[in-house]
C-alpha cells in the first residue's frame, strides 16, 4: 500500500485500486470479460443480436410447424413423431400442441425477437457510437439486462420440455385460460404458464434495467457540441422507446403478479363463478376485463416499442443511401413524440368485443386514427427523402424500402380496424393477423434486417454477402407478402384454429391455406439464407476498405455517412475512439451539400457556412 | 485523464469531464438512471391501484371492510425509516462514521420491523375474517403489502451488505482518521437512501390510497 491509499481508502476499508494507478493504469481484460460477462456495449449488442437470432429461428420454425397442420389438416408427417414425440403422435401435431405453438409464437417474436432482438441490438450498439460516448452509463446494469435476457431465454425455452407443454392461452394469456393451475381447462395452464410468467418477468426486468441505460446515456453522455437536434433519428427513436418501454412495461409486471397471485395464492382478480367439470369453484368477484386492461396498457406501446426502432433505423438508412438529407428532421422527431403520447391512449381497441362502453370506445377510435397521423407523416416523409436522390440500392436500402411499403400496406388496414364498427366485425379474424403480421411483424424485421446489413461493418469491419444479401430481399418481400396478403380475404375465417375441416362453408379457403403455408415455408428457408451469410460474413466477408491508418488503427467509412459511429476505427475498441471523442458541429443528415457528397458531423461549419436547423 | 478510466472509479473527475466535454443534465448518469426506474415502479404502483378502482366500480361487497390499525403504526415506523436513513447520510457525508453506522444501522432495524408490522396486519386482516383467498377488497391490501414489501426486501438486502461492510472496516484507522470519503462510495450511498426515502413515500401513497378508499 502507498501513500495513495489514504486518499481513496473508504468506509469500507477498500482501497480503489483502479484510482489508485491512474492515468497508466491498463486492466486487460479476461477472456470471460471479453465475450461473456462483458460490459462493453458492442459485445452486449452482439450478444442480444445472436440470442434474437436464435429465437427468430424458433419462432419461425413454429410457425412452419403450424402452417403444416394448417395447409394440410388431413395429411400426417411422420418426420414430426421423430422431433416432437407425443405433441405429434402418428404424424400429426397434436390439438394442445398447435396452441402451444400459436402462443409461444407470438410471445417469442413479438418479445424476443423486435423488443429484446432489435432494441437490444441497435440500441446498444449505436447510442453510444452516435452520440459520441465511450460506453453507456452504466456497464455493469448493461450486462446485467442482457443476462436478465438470457435467463428468461432459459426459462422460457425450458418450457418446451416440460411434461404439459409450453403455455397454451395465447401470448396475451388472458385469465380464463391461465388464471388457474388447472391442466384440466388446458395443458398449458400448468407449470408451463409459470415459466411462461417467470420467463416474462425476467424480460420485464432486463427491458427496464436497458431502458434506464439508454435514455440516462443519451441525455448525459453526449459528446460536446452534440445539441439534441443534431441526434440522428435512429437516436431519438432508441430514447423514446426506452422511455415507452419503463413506462408500460409495468403494468403487464402488475398484470401478471396479479394472475401469479390467482394462481398460486389462490386469490380471484381475475376469476368469478368458474365451473369446472361441474363444479362450481371458489373464486368470486374477479374480473377478466381488468388482466384484459393491465395487459394492454403494455401491449399497445409494444407494438411501438417494437416499430420506433425499426423506423429509426430506416430513417437513417434511407438518407444515406439515397445520398439526400432526410425530408422533415424536426417533423420526424415530434411524429416520433406524437406516436409516444397518443400509443398510451389507444389500448382498449383491443377490447371493442368486451362489452365496452360504446361511447368509451369511441374515444378509442379517435385516438386510434390520430396516431395514423404522425405515421402519414413519418412515412411522408421517407418518400420525401429518396425522392429524387441518387439512390444506392444496396441490401439495406432495399430492406428499408420495403419496410415503408410494408408499414404502407399494413397501416392502411389499420386505420379500418380502429373503427370499432368495423372491428366487431373482423375481431379475431385472418384480417386482424394479417394487419398486424405486415405492419408490426414483416415491417419490424425489414427495418431489422436493414440496420444488420449496414452495420455489420460497424459490427465487425466486413460486410455482407451481397448476392445471398439480395436473394434474401427479394424471397422475403415476395413471400411476406404472399403469406399476408391473400389473409386479408378470408373474412371471417377465424384465427387460432386447430383445422377448419369441421366448416364446410370454410372449404373455399383451402387452397389459399395451402398457398400461404408453402409461402411461409419458403420464407423461412430465406431466413436461414440471412444465417448463413451472416456467420459466413463474420469470418470471411469482404473487409471495409481502408481510407487511412493512424497509429495502430484503420478508418473508413463503407457507406460514407455522416454519423459519429464512422469516425471510430474499423477495429471496435475498448471506449470506441482511440484518443479524444470527436466533437460535434453540425447535424446528422449532410449529404449532397457545398458540393461534397457527404460532410461528417464532426467537420466544423465552412467559414460562411450557415447551420443547418 | 482517460474517461474509460475515470469511469470505472466513478470519482469526481468524471463529472467533472462530463460538464467539460458532454452534453449533459447536470445530474449523474446513474442518479438519473435511479430516477426513471423511480418512474417505472411508480407506473407499476399506479398500474395496482388503478386495477383497484376499476375493481371497485362493480363490486359491491366493499363497504363492510376496514383497514387494519396495525397498517398505520407501520406507516409510522416507515416514516422513522426515512428520517434515521437521512441522518445516517448526513453523517456520512461529514465522515462522522460512528454515528454513520448507528443511524444506519437503526434505519436497518425499522425497515425490518416495517416488514413484520405488515405481516401482523395480515394477521389482523385474516381474524378480520378476510384471508388471503377471502373478499376481493382485502385481497388487494395483501398484494400491495406483499409486492410493496418485496421493494423493501430487496433494499434490506443492499443495506445488509453496506452494513457489513461498514461494521467490518470500523477497525481500519485509514479512513476514520483521515475523514475521507471515496465519491464512488458516496454516490452509492445517495442512491441507496434515495430509494428508501421512495420506497417509504410509496407506501404512505398506497397507505393513503387504501385508507381513503375502505373508509
Amino acid at each position: 500500500m502507498s501513500a495513495h491509499t489514504t486518499t481513496t481508502a473508504d468506509v469500507h476499508g477498500h482501497v480503489d485500486t483502479d484510482h489508485i494507478h491512474g492515468h497508466d493504469h491498463h486492466h486487460e481484460p479476461t477472456w470471460m470479460e471479453t465475450y461473456i460477462f462483458s460490459t462493453d456495449h458492442k459485445t452486449i449488442a452482439k450478444q442480444f443480436l445472436i440470442t434474437g437470432m436464435f429465437w427468430g429461428i424458433v419462432g419461425g420454425l413454429l410457425s412452419v410447424l403450424f402452417r403444416l397442420q394448417l395447409g394440410w389438416p388431413n395429411d400426417t408427417f411422420p418426420f414430426l413423431e421423430t422431433f416432437l414425440g407425443k405433441w405429434a403422435e402418428g404424424g400429426k401435431i397434436s390439438n394442445e400442441f398447435y396452441l402451444a405453438m400459436v402462443t409461444m409464437h407470438g410471445t417469442i417474436l413479438v418479445f424476443f425477437v423486435l423488443t429484446g432482438g432489435l432494441s437490444g441490438t441497435f440500441a446498444n450498439l449505436l447510442i453510444p457510437y452516435q452520440i459520441g460516448a465511450r460506453d453507456m452509463a452504466s456497464g455493469f446494469i448493461n450486462m446485467l439486462s442482457y443476462w436478465f435476457f438470457f435467463a428468461a431465454s432459459i426459462v422460457l425455452f425450458t418450457s418446451f420440455f416440460v411434461q404439459t407443454g409450453p403455455a397454451s392461452g395465447g401470448w396475451t394469456a388472458y385469465p380464463p385460460l391461465n388464471g388457474m393451475r388447472d391442466i384440466a381447462i388446458n395443458k398449458g395452464s400448468g407449470l408451463g404458464f409459470d415459466l411462461w410468467a417467470l420467463a416474462m418477468t425476467f424480460f420485464i426486468i432486463s427491458s427496464l434495467l436497458g431502458g434506464l441505460n439508454y435514455v440516462a446515456t443519451i441525455l448525459n453522455l453526449r459528446t460536446k457540441g452534440m445539441g439534441m437536434m443534431k441526434l440522428p433519428l435512429t437516436i431519438w427513436a432508441f430514447m423514446f422507446t426506452a422511455i415507452l418501454g419503463i413506462l408500460s412495461f409495468p403494468a403487464l409486471l402488475a398484470g401478471v403478479a396479479l394472475l401469479e397471485f390467482d394462481r398460486l395464492l389462490g386469490t380471484s382478480f381475475y376469476l368469478n363463478m368458474i365451473v369446472v367439470n361441474g363444479h362450481l369453484l371458489d373464486y368470486r368477484g374477479g374480473s377478466p376485463i381488468l388482466f384484459q386492461h393491465l395487459f394492454w396498457f403494455l401491449g399497445h406501446p409494444e407494438v411501438y416499442i417494437i416499430i420506433l426502432p425499426a423506423m429509426g433505423i430506416v430513417s437513417e438508412v434511407l438518407s444515406v443511401h439515397s445520398r439526400k438529407p432526410i425530408f422533415g428532421y424536426r417533423a420526424m422527431v415530434v411524429s416520433i413524440m406524437a406516436i409516444v403520447v397518443i400509443s398510451f391512449l389507444v389500448w382498449a381497441h383491443h377490447m371493442f368485443v368486451t362489452g365496452l362502453n360504446p361511447n368509451l370506445a369511441a374515444v378509442f377510435v379517435l385516438f386510434t386514427l390520430l396516431i395514423a397521423v404522425p405515421s402519414a407523416i413519418k412515412v411522408f416523409n421517407w418518400i420525401g427523402t429518396i425522392w429524387k436522390g441518387s439512390i444506392r440500392l444496396t441490401v439495406p436500402m432495399l430492406f428499408a424500402i420495403g419496410f415503408v411499403s410494408m408499414f404502407i400496406s399494413g397501416g392502411l388496414t389499420g386505420l379500418m380496424l380502429g373503427n370499432s364498427p368495423i372491428d366487431i366485425q373482423l375481431h379475431d379474424t385472418y384480417f386482424v393477423v394479417a394487419h398486424f403480421h405486415i405492419v408490426m411483424g414483416v415491417a419490424a424485421f425489414f427495418g431489422m434486417f436493414a440496420g444488420v446489413y449496414h452495420w455489420f461493418p460497424r459490427f465487425y469491419g466486413r460486410f455482407m454477402n451481397d448476392t445471398l444479401g439480395y436473394i434474401h430481399f427479394y424471397v422475403t418481400l415476395i413471400g411476406g407478402y404472399a403469406i399476408f396478403f391473400p389473409m386479408h380475404f378470408m373474412t371471417g375465417l377465424p384465427r387460432r384454429y386447430y383445422t377448419f375441416a369441421n366448416f364446410e362453408t370454410f372449404n373455399n379457403f383451402n387452397f389459399l391455406t395451402q398457398f400461404i403455408s408453402v409461402a411461409a415455408i419458403v420464407v423461412f428457408l430465406a431466413q436461414l439464407i440471412f444465417v448463413v451469410n451472416f456467420f459466413y460474413s463474420i469470418f470471411k466477408g469482404r473487409k471495409v476498405d481502408v481510407e487511412r491508418t493512424e497509429g495502430e488503427h484503420t478508418y473508413g467509412n463503407p457507406w460514407e455517412g455522416t454519423t459519429l459511429e464512422w469516425t471510430a476505427p474499423i477495429e471496435r475498441i475498448h471506449g470506441n475512439w482511440a484518443g479524444e471523442i470527436p466533437s460535434v458541429y453540425r447535424w446528422p443528415y449532410d449529404y449532397s451539400v457545398n458540393d461534397k457528397p457527404y460532410i461528417s458531423q464532426n467537420t466544423p461549419l465552412a467559414p460562411g457556412e450557415v447551420e443547418h436547423t | 485523464m482517460n474517461r474509460t478510466i475515470a469511469m470505472k472509479s466513478g470519482d469526481d473527475g468524471y463529472m467533472q469531464e462530463l460538464k467539460g466535454s458532454t452534453e449533459y443534465t447536470g445530474v449523474h448518469p446513474q442518479k438519473f438512471a435511479l430516477w426513471l426506474g423511480m418512474a417505472s415502479m411508480t407506473m407499476f404502483f399506479a398500474a395496482l391501484t388503478s386495477a383497484l378502482i376499476l375493481k371497485k366500480g362493480d363490486f359491491k361487497s366493499w363497504e363492510n371492510f376496514r383497514l387494519p390499525s396495525i397498517f398505520m403504526a407501520s406507516t409510522a415506523v416507515i416514516i422513522g425509516v426515512s428520517i434515521a436513513m437521512h441522518a445516517a447520510l448526513i453523517s456520512y457525508r461529514r465522515a462522522k462514521f460512528a454515528a454513520f453506522r448507528w443511524l444506519f444501522a437503526l434505519g436497518f432495524v425499522l425497515a425490518f420491523a416495517f416488514l413484520l408490522m405488515q405481516w401482523l396486519g395480515f394477521r389482523a386482516l385474516a381474524d378480520m375474517g378476510f384471508p388471503l383467498t377471502g373478499n376481493i377488497a382485502g385481497q388487494f391490501v395483501y398484494l400491495m403489502a406483499i409486492v410493496h414489501g418485496a421493494h423493501i426486501a430487496i433494499a434490506l438486502l443492499v443495506t445488509a451488505i453496506v452494513l457489513i461492510l461498514a461494521i467490518r472496516a470500523r477497525r481500519d484507522p485509514l479512513y476514520e482518521l483521515k475523514d475521507v470519503i471515496n465519491p464512488k462510495r458516496k454516490l452509492h450511498m445517495e442512491l441507496l437512501v434515495t430509494f428508501w426515502h421512495y420506497i417509504d413515500i410509496v407506501w404512505i401513497y398506497l397507505y393513503l390510497f387504501l385508507y381513503f378508499n375502505y373508509r
